[in-house]
Parts: C-alpha cells; sequence; structure tokens
C-alpha cells in the first residue's frame, strides 16, 4: 500500500530515499519522522539505512539498486561505502563506479530484472549494470526525456512514466520491461515521477501532495491492494477524464 | 481558471479619512520650509509640487478601489448575477462610476491650479492658489463619501460570501423551505449549517464539500424557494435561483412528502426557472453558455419518510410527483440517456434515520460524473489525455521469467495485519523520548549487519600513516594470507630439495680440497680488504688548502726518500692518478 509523506517540508521524496526489494537508503534529516515512516513500514522485513552519498542528502538521486546491487557515484567517500556495506547484507553486492554522469539515479532506471538507462552513459557502466544489478539494459528515452531514472518509476509487477509518454511509447517500454505501465502524475500533477515516488513490489512512499486520483492510480498499477491495472480503464477511467480533462 | 477570493479587497475608507489620510501625507511628504526671499520660480515650484503630489496620491488610493471591486460584467454570470441580486448592479456601478468620476475632476482641478500657479507672483499668491487647489480636491472627495460607505458595507459582505467555484463539480440542494435541504447537507458533507424546525433558516448560500469515487464535490445548500411568480421573489430565494440558473451542476430537488400541505404546492413546476428547452431565464438574454450543456442531471429526492413512505401519500400527490418524475427524466434522455432508464431520478430517504442518504448522494455524484465526462469526451482536450487512460500491457518478447520479489516476512505480516498490529517502536518515538529533534541523535552504527556484534562501534579510521586506509581494505584478506602462506610453504619445501643437491656429502675428497682452499681464499681476500679499508680510512691525507705552494709533491717525495736510501718508485706509483692518458685517438 501507498505511504504519504513529507522530507522536511518537501514532497519529493524519490530524491531523499532510495527503495529497492532488498534495502531502503534514507537520507539524514534534521528529525527522524521521515526515517520512522519508512521503519515502521519495512524494518522488519528488509533493512532501513540512513546514509548520505558524497555529503549530500539527495541520494535517491546519486545511486541505484535493486536486491542485487547498489551502485553509487564516484562522489562517494570511502566511509559512506564502508557504512552501506556494513549495514546491507551480503547478497547485495555494493559498487562504486567511475561514471561521468554521477547522478545515477537521474540517469537509470530499473527494477530486479530490466534496466532503462540513459543514451550517453559509458559502455563500462552498461557492462557493470549489467554485472552487478543482474540486470538486461536498454538505452531509452522517457516522452523525448534522457533522464529516465526522473521521469519514471517501476517495480517487477508495474510502472509509471512521464505523463506525456504517447501510447505506443508506452507499449514499447511496456514490452521492454515486461510489465504493464501508465502514463501518470504524482505529487498534484508533478512530472517527475522518480523524484515524488519510491517503490518496491509491495509498498510505495509519495509525496503527500499526492492527490487521491494519483494515488489511487499508483496502487492499482503497482498492485499494491487487490486493485488490478485493469482498474484504471475501468472503474477509475470517468474520475480520471474529469480530473485531467 | 479564475480564482473568485473577494477577501482581498482592501479597507474603503470613508470620505473624511481619506481627506486625512492624502493631506497629512502631503505634510510629511513635501517640503515644508519656505521663505519669502526665494526666486519666484523657486517660490511656483514648492507650490506646485505640493499641488501635484496630493492629486497623485487621491489618484492612486481611488483607482485602488475602482480595480480591486469586481467588474460585474467581466465575471463569472454566477458572481455577477448574485452580486446583482445581493447588491443591485445600478448601485453598485454608479457608486464605482462616481469615485472615477471624482478621479477625473480632481487630475482636471490639479491640471488648472497648476497651470494658474505659473503666473502667480508672490509668495501670497502661490500659498492662496495652493489652499484652494487641496480644498477643492477635498470637497470632491467628501461628496462622493455616501458612495464610499456603500462600498465598504458591500466589500464586508462580499468578504462573507462563500467561496463557490463555478467550474467544478457541484451538487445543488434545492426547493421548497424546510423540507431538510440544510440537514441533508449536514450529513454528507462537514460544513456544520444550521438546521432549525422552521423556515428560511437558511438565509444565503453555503459550501460544503464531499468525497466520491476520488473526487471532491462541491455541495451547495441554498435557501429556499416559495411557489410564487418570479417577480416576487425577495433576495433570499433570488440566491437559489442564481445559483440554479448558472451553475452547472446536478439539482436535487428535496420534497416533503410528510406534510400534505407542503407536497400540493408542488404546483410550482420547475420549468418556471428552466424555460421550454431547458434554458434557464437569465441565461436567456445573455446565452454564453451552449444549449445542450445546459442539461441538468435533476433527482427528485423525497424525504423525511421516517413519517410517512412514498407509497403512503394521497393519489393526487402522487399523480404530482409522477408529473415532476416524468420532467426530470427528460434530463436523462437529454443526455443521450436511455430511455426507461429511470435510475436515480426519483430517490426516497431520510435524513433522521440515514436511510438512503447515501444512495441519493451517490446517484447525485454519478449522474453528474457521468454527465461531464460525456461533454468533455466531445472537447478536444481530450486527445491530448488519451494516453493516460491508457494501460499498457506487456506482450512476451522471451521465455525468460521475471518474477516479483516479495519476501515471506511481508506476506505473513500481511495476514498477520488483519489479526493485531504491533506497533514497532520506531526511531521518532526514541526522538521523542530523548528530548525531540535536534537533541537527540540517532547511531548511525545501530543496524549494522557484522559478523561480531562488537565491532559495531570500532572506529573507522579514513587516512592512517598518510595512507587512504580504504585502498589496503580487503575482505578477503585471511583467505589471500593462507594462500600466501600455503604457496610459500610450497616453494620451502622446493627449496629444501635443491639445498639437498648441494650438501657436501657428495663432494670428492679432491673437491673438498678445493672447496676449502677456495672458502679460505675467499675469507682471507675479505680479511685483507677489510684491512686495507680500515687503512685507507686512517691514512694521512694533505688537503689542498694547506698545500698552496704545491711543496707537496710526489718529486719531493722521492726526492727525500732517496735521501734516506729507500727505493721511491713504489711509493710514486701509488700516488700517481692511474687514469688512463687519452691516446689521442679519432674514432
Amino acid at each position: 500500500m501507498a505511504t504519504r509523506l513529507m522530507f522536511e517540508n518537501s514532497c519529493e521524496v524519490g530524491v531523499f530515499s532510495k527503495l529497492t526489494n532488498a534495502f531502503c537508503l534514507v537520507a539524514i534529516g534534521g528529525s527522524e519522522s521521515f526515517y520512522s515512516t519508512f521503519e515502521a513500514e519495512l524494518a522488519d522485513v528488509i533493512p532501513v539505512v540512513k546514509t548520505s552519498i558524497g555529503g549530500n542528502r539527495i541520494i535517491g538521486r546519486l545511486c541505484v539498486g535493486n536486491k542485487n546491487g547498489l551502485l553509487l557515484p564516484h562522489t562517494t567517500t570511502d566511509q559512506e561505502l564502508q557504512h552501506l556495506r556494513n549495514s546491507l547484507p551480503d547478497q547485495v553486492v555494493v559498487q562504486r563506479i567511475e561514471e561521468r554522469l554521477s547522478a545515477l539515479g537521474n540517469c537509470i532506471a530499473c527494477n530486479d530484472h530490466v534496466a532503462l538507462a540513459h543514451t550517453d552513459l559509458d559502455r563500462e557502466t552498461e557492462e557493470i549494470i549489467a554485472d552487478v544489478l543482474g540486470v538486461e539494459v536498454f538505452r531509452q528515452t522517457i516522452a523525448g526525456n534522457i533522464l529516465v531514472g526522473s521521469y519514471c518509476s517501476f517495480s517487477n509487477r508495474g510502472g509509471l512514466v512521464h505523463p506525456h509518454t504517447s501510447i505506443e511509447d508506452l507499449d514499447e517500454l511496456s514490452t521492454l520491461l515486461q510489465v504493464p505501465l501508465v502514463a501518470g502524475t504524482v505529487n498534484r500533477g508533478s512530472e517527475v515521477i522518480g523524484a515524488g515516488l519510491t517503490v518496491n513490489d509491495w509498498t510505495a512512499f509519495c509525496g503527500s501532495d499526492t492527490t487521491a486520483t494519483e494515488l489511487s492510480v499508483i496502487e492499482s498499477v503497482f498492485k499494491l491492494r487487490e486493485a488490478q491495472p485493469n482498474a484504471i480503464v475501468d472503474e477509475m477511467r470517468k474520475s480520471l477524464i474529469d480530473s485531467f480533462v | 481558471m479564475v480564482q473568485y477570493n473577494f477577501k482581498k479587497i482592501t479597507v474603503v475608507p470613508n470620505g473624511k479619512d481619506i481627506v486625512d489620510i492624502i493631506l497629512s501625507r502631503t505634510q510629511r511628504q513635501t517640503p515644508t520650509v519656505v521663505h519669502k526671499g526665494y526666486s519666484i520660480t523657486r517660490l511656483r515650484r514648492f507650490y506646485t509640487r505640493k499641488v501635484k503630489y496630493t492629486q497623485q496620491n487621491f489618484f492612486e488610493k481611488l483607482s485602488t478601489i475602482i480595480d480591486e471591486f469586481p467588474r460585474l460584467d467581466d465575471i463569472h454570470p454566477f458572481y455577477g448575477d448574485l452580486l446583482h441580486v445581493l447588491y443591485n448592479k445600478d448601485h453598485y456601478k454608479l457608486a464605482l462610476g462616481q469615485i472615477n468620476t471624482a478621479r477625473n475632476l480632481i487630475s482636471k482641478i490639479a491640471k488648472d491650479y497648476v497651470k494658474l500657479l505659473k503666473y502667480g507672483d508672490s509668495l501670497y499668491c502661490c500659498k492662496s492658489l495652493e489652499v484652494a487647489a487641496l480644498g477643492r480636491m477635498c470637497t470632491v472627495v467628501k461628496r462622493i463619501g455616501p458612495s464610499l460607505a456603500y462600498l465598504e458595507q458591500i466589500r464586508q459582505h462580499m468578504a462573507r460570501l462563500p467561496s463557490i467555484d463555478p467550474n467544478t463539480r457541484t451538487i445543488l440542494i434545492c426547493w421548497y423551505p424546510n423540507v431538510g435541504k440544510s440537514s441533508f447537507m449536514n450529513k454528507i458533507t462537514r460544513a456544520d449549517v444550521d438546521v432549525q424546525p422552521y423556515a428560511f433558516t437558511t438565509k444565503s448560500l453555503f459550501v460544503g464539500h464531499t468525497d466520491y469515487k476520488y473526487l471532491r464535490y462541491q455541495v451547495i445548500d441554498t435557501p429556499g424557494i416559495l411557489d410564487r411568480p418570479f417577480e416576487d421573489h425577495n433576495i433570499i430565494e433570488m440566491c437559489s435561483i442564481t445559483a440554479l440558473a448558472h451553475l452547472r451542476s446536478a439539482v436535487l430537488f428535496f420534497l416533503d412528502i410528510s406534510g400534505s400541505e407542503i407536497v400540493t404546492s408542488f404546483k410550482f413546476v420547475w420549468f418556471d426557472i428552466l424555460d421550454e428547452n431547458g434554458l434557464p431565464f437569465i441565461e436567456k438574454t445573455a446565452n454564453r453558455l451552449s444549449p445542450e450543456s445546459m442539461f441538468y442531471p435533476l433527482i427528485i429526492v423525497c424525504n423525511k419518510t421516517d413519517l410517512q413512505p412514498l407509497d403512503g401519500i394521497s393519489e393526487e400527490d402522487k399523480k404530482l410527483v409522477m408529473e415532476m418524475k416524468a420532467e426530470a427524466m427528460k434530463t436523462v434522455m437529454g443526455q443521450g440517456g436511455e430511455v426507461g432508464d429511470d435510475e436515480g431520478v426519483l430517490l426516497t430517504m431520510s435524513t433522521l434515520n440515514e436511510e438512503g442518504v447515501a444512495a441519493v448522494k451517490n446517484a447525485a455524484c454519478d449522474r453528474l460524473l457521468n454527465q461531464r465526462v460525456e461533454l468533455k469526451m466531445k472537447t478536444k482536450k481530450i486527445n491530448d489525455c488519451l494516453n493516460r487512460f491508457h494501460v499498457a500491457i506487456p506482450k512476451p518478447r522471451d521465455q525468460k521469467e521475471r518474477p516479483p520479489c516479495i519476501p515471506q516476512a511481508v506476506l505473513e505480516a500481511k495476514a498477520k495485519q488483519a489479526a493485531e498490529k504491533e506497533r514497532r517502536k520506531t526511531e521518532k518515538d526514541l526522538e521523542d523520548e530523548n528530548g525531540g529533534a535536534g537533541v537527540y541523535s540517532a547511531s548511525l552504527k545501530k543496524n549494522y549487519i557484522l559478523a561480531n556484534e562488537e565491532w559495531k562501534d570500532d572506529v573507522m579510521p579514513e587516512i592512517l600513516d598518510g595512507h587512504n586506509v580504504y585502498d589496503f581494505v580487503d575482505p578477503d584478506i585471511l583467505l589471500r594470507l593462507e594462500e600466501l602462506e600455503r604457496e610459500e610453504g610450497l616453494r620451502e619445501e622446493e627449496e629444501e630439495d635443491d639445498d639437498f643437491e648441494m650438501d657436501g656429502k657428495e663432494l670428492t675428497p679432491e673437491e673438498k680440497e678445493a672447496l676449502a682452499e677456495i672458502r679460505k681464499k675467499k675469507s682471507l681476500l675479505i680479511q685483507q680488504h677489510r684491512i686495507k679499508k680500515r687503512t685507507a680510512e686512517s691514512r694521512p691525507s694533505v688537503s689542498r688548502k694547506f698545500d698552496k705552494d704545491k711543496k707537496f709533491t710526489t718529486k719531493r717525495m722521492g726526492r727525500q726518500l732517496s735521501s734516506l736510501g729507500l727505493d721511491p718508485s713504489m711509493a710514486i706509483d701509488r700516488a700517481r692518478s692511474k687514469s688512463r692518458v687519452a691516446k689521442g685517438e679519432v674514432c
């Protein structure tokens, strides 16, 4: 099920956290309430780790990971690397990579099987992604945006992409990723899906500006409750039309 | 989207206050000291400035009033008509017009007096002109005092108007007084409208909000309308009629079926308000909206069934109800709905025991939504959004299975959740217990997954002896060490094998002798060398600075040695440098 929350008055929760099926990284904030929301939901199952990357709080945009591994940019300090290594289970490979585009979270989007990558990414980086995360890598754009990580968010069960993605693109991406996809928004019309939403196979966290309609789309496409993606075209269709047009 | 917020209009001061404000500002903001001895141009400039400054301030003050009040023709017709009903458009326009005139008059006065001041020939003359100019401006403003007072009253009233958005999803509750409109409003929203057992408790429009199917609906409670000709309606009733006429909404017609007297007064048929084409009468003159959009979803709601069920009313009343239902059915057909589909047209409920309240709300929301969607499907804008109602289902591209990865614990927790939910003690709780945010500092090392619990608090050095520690960190170091040691062990064994061949036991006696000889010679050589080295260091040598006259030469040494009867050749030979002499060969 999806939870609405805020990081220090910012609704861009995907910027300050990274959620995967094997672990969850959370930025170090002024108070513990952001961390505790994740902790209450996840800590029984997977480790929830407070960390910074290269001294930054925008960890969700800097790193990329799934249940197999975690890729960190070259700006990560040794201590942070050691801290993450100590905090994450052994089956998660932590790897720091030398890549010019250091905001890996913006440039790469992945689930446990497939990854979309920025078109200008190094060939070596692509190989490292494939090896460490154990995924197939596709160089793609989403609605003309090369920052694939910012404009989409997907798990092994479904995905949400930029609202201007055309139907043909949706079908193509869906076939690549092998999950159902829907074009939508978070945070009351924000099109940076990756920044407003962080999701894994059984739970999602989105900014507290997210409207009820957006939340219900998220819950159905990621199959977080009983709802299936088809609900969007069936019972929710009218509400969606009335709120978008 | 235009937002209607009349709360932001600034206070309109009355005539006297405006005069005080402006004059004191002129006094404060312009120079005050003037002497007879000043040149006449300077005197004229001094007073011209005062006149102009005063005029400017009057202009600004009056302009803000004119600009801030909404123009009835420019705002949404609902608000236009509502303000007309409440304040009378003519009065309103007249008041604003007067202020505009006053503004122009003041500008003209200022212009005239500035011109006159150019001909002022003394301090006294200029001063008199200035006083006259300011005096006339103030008189003009004082004369519009009543208009200002009227506008201030209107401003106060407008600030209290409910913020109704004329374009959003709206449910309008209307009809006869004292039939339970406000009670219904209180049931489906949290507006907390006053409910009393007498007619006309509600005297103006009230707004509440309710949710249905992920969407927010604006619910408007209107004052009751009595059965009488249009011209006779009072202001309170006209508010309802304005809302009915202009808001594109689902209209709930409330009937009280418990009192026979009320039921018979149905005769006031609702198409008094809507003409035969379904257009509201106010709209007929200003036909802003297309006719098709003016079909409201109408719903007849029979309230107070707890007192009398619908079946129990008299025949003629029933006939009237059915008549109304037939009319309401037209709105269904008008939307292209199926003929004979009378669901959600005539509903019964009781706000007292809450029977059927939800059904009425759902029916209203549903029909309104259907109508809006149908309208929107015809617009061009829908094409831009079509992709958002599309769920892309993947086509299989290979045989690979890509299952989701949900830990067993999650599924278990989900199953458990239904039974009981034990709350985990989170960092937030710890923080609150230990002094709150900014005081409590959580340990980052708390949840480390390490082989040994005691390692958690170990200090993690970054730089040690000038080296970056991480470069030397190797998780497999023990394994590798073992491997290295094993390798070394192997090599040692091999070396031992090699030594075996070199052992002296295998040598013949002659060879042994030769070996002993060699070793002896070697040790001798070493000894000699060492002695030599020692003597070489202790040999006296004459530094060049004591040998300025170059007395200590080999020749002299040879002479001295010869006089002593020794052969100097060996010594000279040793002292001479042994460098090779260039033979002058050309390569």
